[in-house]
């Protein structure tokens, strides 16, 4: 039994730690907040941006094959994967659910003889996959400087992408993301970067023939770097998002948890007083009597 | 009263302008086109310079682009652009920002882009004089 000046040490620790873990949480909600208006905000690009690749992609068929981009990626050996999570842990299984996708999907492609590559960002990711996985690693971003997600960072690390593409480092680049479903639900998900692929869902334009300026190839090579950037900008978005819900999450609970510990540890400290007062009483008592 | 048709013009980060216009000149990547209502459906890119359209009234509004795409399908004009400013906020100091920007990729990148950038330069050069 812990004595009294020992449990009223704990109390006293566990309830900075609530008042820590409420700070957290207060602060997640305000980010949270600022980084969903900046993921609407960035939206109507990345859509229209998706509509327009499709669009073309689905008008170009007859040249498909030509444009580096647009290969068909089903007899690929080398392949990328860009593990995206977080700067900072206490987010719940934020970061962990990402990595445990991304393992999986490795586990799989190592099974049927792929060449597996890894470029993490956020610093995170690159820890956890680091202990198994270093051999394979080709790169890391470092958003530790980034206050906000710009646009800007997002092309810096979609032109790495797409040179690392064009010297033929890998063939089939997939990002590996947690989703944004709501505040308390976010899905670890996966989306293929390169190459474009040429049966995506169709728009209702997809009939339309379209006149290009200057011409087709070119705006392939102008548009899909674009769009690469954006599906980026996007994601890391969307991750940016997650975090804070899920850490806004997972700070919530620490908290409750500290308020029932303190519930736990105060019944305790009563219980161990009255036991100590009882005890000296029951001292007196008999030592009263045997007078 | 002419026909007018949809304009959106959209930034990686935010809606910039979306509204009903009669017409607009896009700084197209082979040069300026005009484009009207029940245009033919096109893409295409755009350079750095000014975009310029008009709601109706006399007067046009111009906005100062950083390069890429329209599309043209139904009447519907989307611009999808880097960025956008409006010609009245518009510092001299971005264009003079983005230029000392190409010329640093100038000098780093290998031969194969320096075309492009050059191309880039002179158009952001341009813009600078318009400005």
């Amino acid at each position: 039994m812990p004595s009294l000046k020992d449990l009223k040490i704990r109390i006293d620790s566990v309830k900075s730690t609530r008042k820590i873990t409420k700070a957290m949480q207060m602060v997640a909600a305000a980010k949270l907040r600022k980084a969903q208006e900046a993921a609407e905000r960035g939206r109507p690009y990345a859509e229209k941006m998706r509509e327009i690749v499709s669009n073309l992609a689905s008008s170009v068929k007859n040249i498909a094959g030509d444009n580096k981009f647009l290969r068909d990626g089903s007899d690929c050996k080398k392949f990328l994967l860009i593990v995206a999570t977080a700067e900072r842990g206490l987010c719940g299984g934020f970061n962990s659910s990402i990595v445990k996708l991304a393992k999986s999907r490795i586990a799989e492609l190592a099974s049927q003889n792929k060449e597996v590559k890894i470029l993490t960002i956020g610093k995170k990711g690159r820890e956890q996959l680091n202990r198994e996985f270093e051999k394979l690693f080709i790169g890391h971003v470092d958003l530790s400087n980034e206050k906000n997600i710009t646009i800007d960072t997002a092309r810096k690390i979609s032109m790495d992408i797409i040179s690392r593409f064009e010297n033929g480092e890998y063939e089939v680049a997939e990002i590996f993301y947690n989703k944004f479903a709501s505040v308390i639900s976010q899905i670890p998900s996966s989306y293929k970067l390169l190459p474009v692929s040429l049966n995506e869902k169709k728009s209702d334009a997809s009939n339309v023939s379209f006149n290009f300026e200057p011409d087709e190839d070119e705006i392939l090579n102008e548009i899909i770097p674009k769009s690469i950037a954006t599906s980026i900008f996007s994601v890391l978005q969307e991750n940016a998002a997650s975090e804070q819900g899920s850490r806004m999450a997972a700070m919530d609970n620490a908290t409750r948890n500290a308020g029932e510990m303190i519930d736990k540890l105060t019944i305790d400290f009563n219980r161990s007083r009255q036991a100590a007062i009882t005890n000296e009483l029951i001292e007196i008592i008999s030592g009263a009597e045997a007078l | 009263m002419t026909n007018k048709f949809e304009l959106s013009i959209i930034s990686a980060e935010s809606k910039v302008f979306e509204g009903k216009v009669e017409s607009i000149l896009v700084p197209g990547m082979v040069g300026d086109f005009l484009v009207l209502s029940n245009h033919a459906p096109c893409i295409s890119s755009i350079r750095p310079g000014f975009l310029e359209f008009s709601e109706g009234t006399s007067d046009k509004q111009r906005y100062f682009v950083s390069g890429g795409i329209i599309e043209i399908i139904n009447n519907m004009v989307s611009v999808l652009v880097d960025s956008a400013v409006a010609r009245d906020k518009l510092a001299k100091e971005d264009i003079t920002n983005l230029i000392s920007e190409v010329n640093d990729r100038l000098t780093a990148a290998d031969t194969i882009n320096k075309d492009d950038l050059g191309l880039r330069k002179n158009d952001l050069e341009e813009a600078l004089k318009q400005a």
